[in-house]
């Protein structure tokens, strides 16, 4: 086998408690793991050295090496409560942070011998998504009683909005750039903000800018691409759309009949997308085309959750 | 077993032995059917249960009937086991200990050991609890209910600058006004994804990918099943060591192929695989040498069989007769009497003989040519096309015994038609008339032997409709058949037979669209008459008809329809001599 670390991979984790590793351009599959036996998967990150997985779901959250052959997990949480619903990393992998329906966001020090918690965050209310701010100490969450919180994890001051009552939030997601904050909901609305930060490195302040009226139904995931000029929601109805960020107009539609798009993630030219949707194959699609160029099947049940770190070659 | 010669033994044994033992998946076409050792037996009597056991049977012989009570008499507790095996040539003139060989032996199946050995559940247990501890030395655990310890450095969060490209986005949104509504431009960025992309074309995308889901490994709360197969297209040293796969329990032979396909193209890129429906699954030994078995069933989930090991090969032509699709025969049971029972056992011990006989790479079992130097050559050439044409039509002749029924019309006397159901199997043609014909008295339904059709043929096609004709050998005497059917006697220039005795009228079937054939005697130097049924249907039944009935005729290759193309191409040639 090629090394891993040579190779790109796409993670991909589902309803069938199996976590697969695809060999990206060519849609072979490397490495089946199992997760827990009775959890499905709620959200996959890889540490940015890409040599480990982290996967959540029901009462676990598990990190796998994807360097060796093992298939067993390397870390285990023990005593989770409920779901975790996301969890995603610092970009030198000094902390991790999970978000979990037992409404806490905690942040984990994962540089210290045996990792631990080093923050908590009380949110009231099961948490249903968290996102990272570019800046590295933000933390954008959302939770099931229609609050979004924005979190600063160094000064541990926060700020609250709700932008529709009697709505859940599905997702949220700050641009790589630091512009915007996007949150989603079940009502397939998307409101996004204009974030903005005072040269005395004082939390950001959100500015509501934008709703958009996505789609019909429940919004599962929101994301920005990697240079922050397109956001993607995808969602139970069978489509992902893709939204210019200049003016939030629809830019693509890109459509999985009869199936909930769970989850995607964009190339990190911004040209390619990976889409996780309840049939079971994960796709590549090619933007420009909005043609589907690559399928990824393997799993029994419906995918949930993909993690995909692309980098950039060159100009 | 190997050395007893009695086939009726041998069907008897099979069908009471190995119903629970076999894991080939073959005797299951002895066993699913009617008790054929009796139909066998019966129709064959003496003749076919063995030369040695002729003299014996002739000593003791009585009529099953009466046996029975005496035999329950003698073992009561057998009563259940009886009714079945009573025909057991052998039974009548032995005493108890021989009458032991008849039976079925007891076997008993522990739920928890599978066919294998016996382990206690508590050692299976710790066994796992086990592996399990070892494991979870390996995993490092966190409790997610700690106390938080905050950070103990200052830095530990740092805030980082984050660059605003504002410059880039002045400028991209002005290129964006310039450009196409519809299209973003790039900055020039590529990704490593883009770059790998493009340097694999669309085509390398797997063929096999759609298997892949039934790849077993890390399957959580599905059943699984390992298995070694051998790869016979692959280059010498690797073609002995097998691929060890492991797929979902559930999957069917035919996707098992395809996930060995996909599992081998992604092992031995460079092999160059054929399309799915060239390969097959055979039974093998650990030591690779192919046995002359057919392959595992297509239609049927891996689960079944009970192979360690397997060897995907190119599929090999059928022996005439390797499969009797009882499930087909169960469908027309309303017509099968006990005369069709006894063919059935008949072709079951065709097929079993077949088995033995079809070994070596000669595919057809045809006679080979014996010329060598350049004829020798050609010769080689023409087999290897048959030999090809044979495996592109293999799915066809799979899927030709098994029973179908189609609705059409048959034209009865020269112009009538009325509806029927005309049922194909491999074992016989069934024409039954449907019930909502009023007018016309209704007919008896007519069954025929595969082994007396001849021919199929589409005498005449038009756009929508289609004249379908059925070539059977004329059986004069016979009175079973009731339709309006006419034979093409051999004298005759102009004959109408009236085959309907039953339905007391005069059947002409010629009908009047027909070309050619209607006004002179087909055949005229043999001494075996044919005859024929007319049907108008649509043309695309009636192709699916002429294909599913040749290619049954064509796998049996019966002495019959050699003898009617003969007589046809004969009559043909004269024909153009003629002209």
């Amino acid at each position: 086998m090629e090394n891993m670390g040579d190779q790109l991979i796409l993670a991909t984790g589902g309803y069938d408690h199996t976590i697969k590793v695809w060999q990206a351009h060519t849609g072979n599959c490397i490495k089946t793991m199992r997760f827990v036996e009775t959890s499905q998967v709620n959200a996959l990150d890889r540490t940015p050295d890409k040599t480990r997985l982290a996967a959540c779901g029901y009462q676990c959250i598990r990190l796998y090496d994807l360097e060796s052959n093992c298939t067993a997990p390397v870390i285990n949480f023990d005593g989770v409560q409920k779901n975790v619903t996301r969890l995603g990393f610092q970009e030198d992998g000094n902390w991790m942070f999970t978000a979990g329906e037992d409404h806490h966001v905690r942040i984990w020090d994962m540089i210290s011998a045996p990792p631990h918690c080093s923050r908590v965050f009380d949110c009231e209310a099961p948490v249903n998504a968290a996102c990272l701010h570019p800046n590295q100490v933000e933390i954008g969450m959302g939770s099931q009683n229609g609050s979004v919180f924005l979190w600063d994890v160094k000064s541990e001051k926060h700020e609250r909005i709700v932008p529709e009552v009697d709505a859940s939030i599905q997702d949220v997601a700050i641009s790589p750039d630091g512009r915007y904050l996007a949150a989603a909901n079940n009502k397939g609305n998307c409101y996004i903000w204009s974030l903005t930060s005072s040269p005395d490195q004082k939390m950001s302040t959100l500015r509501p800018t934008k709703k958009i009226p996505a789609h019909s139904r429940y919004i599962l995931r929101c994301k920005f691409s990697p240079d922050s000029r397109l956001l993607l929601t995808t969602s139970g109805d069978g489509t992902a759309c893709i939204w210019k960020t200049e003016d939030f107009t629809k830019w693509r539609e890109l459509c999985i009949e009869n199936c909930w798009v769970w989850d995607a993630a964009f190339s990190a030219d911004s040209k390619w997308l990976f889409t996780a949707s309840s049939d079971g194959v994960a796709r590549l699609w090619k933007l420009q085309t909005k043609s589907p160029i690559r399928d990824y099947t393997g799993h029994t049940k419906a995918i949930t959750a993909l993690s995909f770190k692309d980098e950039i070659v060159g100009k | 077993m190997a050395t007893y010669s009695n086939q009726h033994w041998l069907l008897s044994h099979i069908r009471n032995s190995f119903i629970s033992t076999d894991e080939t998946g073959i005797c299951e076409t002895v066993m699913l059917s009617d008790d054929m050792p009796k139909h066998y037996l019966r129709k064959f009597g003496n003749a076919g249960a063995g030369g040695d056991l002729q003299s014996q049977r002739r000593r003791g012989q009585k009529p099953p009937p009466t046996a029975t009570p005496e035999r329950n008499i003698r073992n009561p507790d057998a009563l259940l086991l009886d009714v079945d095996y009573i025909c057991y040539p052998g039974l009548d003139l032995s005493d108890d200990e021989e009458d032991m060989s008849t039976h079925s032996f007891d076997i008993q199946m522990y739920p928890e050991v599978g066919a294998h050995r016996f382990r206690s559940n508590t050692a299976q247990k710790l066994e796992k609890l086990d592996i399990a501890k070892r494991r979870a030395a390996r995993i490092k655990s966190i409790n997610y209910q700690e106390e938080v310890q905050p950070p103990d450095s200052e830095d530990f969060f740092r805030r980082k600058e984050v660059k605003c490209p504002d410059d880039n986005r002045a400028k991209s949104a002005e290129k964006q006004s310039k450009s196409d509504e519809d299209d973003l431009s790039d900055n020039g960025v590529q990704s490593k994804l883009t770059e790998q992309l493009a340097k694999t074309p669309k085509q390398t995308q797997n063929r096999f990918i759609e298997f892949a889901r039934f790849d077993g490994t890390s399957q959580v709360g599905l059943q699984t099943k390992r298995i070694n197969v051998y790869l016979n297209m692959l280059p010498e040293p690797d073609r002995n060591y097998p691929l060890k796969i492991c797929v979902i329990a559930s999957a069917k032979i035919q996707e098992v192929i395809g996930f060995v396909c996909y599992k081998t193209s992604i092992q031995y890129p460079n092999v160059p695989l054929k399309s799915l429906q060239h390969y097959a699954l055979y039974m093998t030994e650990d030591n690779d040498d192919m046995e002359d078995f057919p392959p595992l069933d297509n239609r049927e989930p891996c689960s079944k069989f009970g192979f360690s090991h397997l060897t995907l090969a190119e599929r090999r032509a059928l022996a005439p007769v390797t499969r009797v699709d009882y499930h087909g025969q169960l469908g027309t049971k309303s017509m099968t009497s006990e005369e069709d029972k006894a063919a059935l056992a008949e072709a079951a011990v065709k097929a079993l003989q077949n088995i033995n006989l079809n070994g070596g790479a000669d595919p057809g079992g045809g006679g080979k040519g014996k010329g060598k130097g350049k004829g020798a050559a050609t010769e080689e050439i023409d087999t290897f096309r048959e030999y090809e044409k044979r495996l592109l039509n293999h799915n066809d002749m799979l899927e030709a015994p098994m029973h179908r029924t189609f609705r059409l019309s048959i034209i009865d006397k020269r112009f009538f038609k009325s509806d029927v159901t005309l049922g194909i199997s491999g074992e016989r043609i069934e024409i039954d008339q449907c019930k909502n014909a009023k007018f016309w008295p209704q007919k008896k339904p007519v069954s025929t032997p595969i082994d007396l059709v001849a021919h199929c043929e589409i005498v005449e096609k038009r756009q929508l409709k289609a004249l379908l004709r059925i070539w059977l050998k004329s059986n004069s005497s016979s009175p079973s058949f009731s339709s309006g059917c006419t034979s093409a006697p051999i004298n005759a220039s102009v004959t109408t037979l009236n085959m309907g005795s039953g339905s007391g009228s005069a059947g002409i079937a010629h009908s009047p669209s027909s070309p050619g054939h209607s006004t002179s005697g087909f055949f005229t130097n043999s001494n075996i008459r044919f005859k024929h049924y007319d049907f108008d249907t649509d043309t695309h039944t009636a192709e699916l008809i002429y294909n599913k009935l040749n290619c049954i005729l064509e796998m049996r290759s019966s002495d019959l329809r050699r003898e009617f193309l003969l007589q046809k191409e004969r009559k043909q040639e004269k024909r153009q001599l003629k002209l």
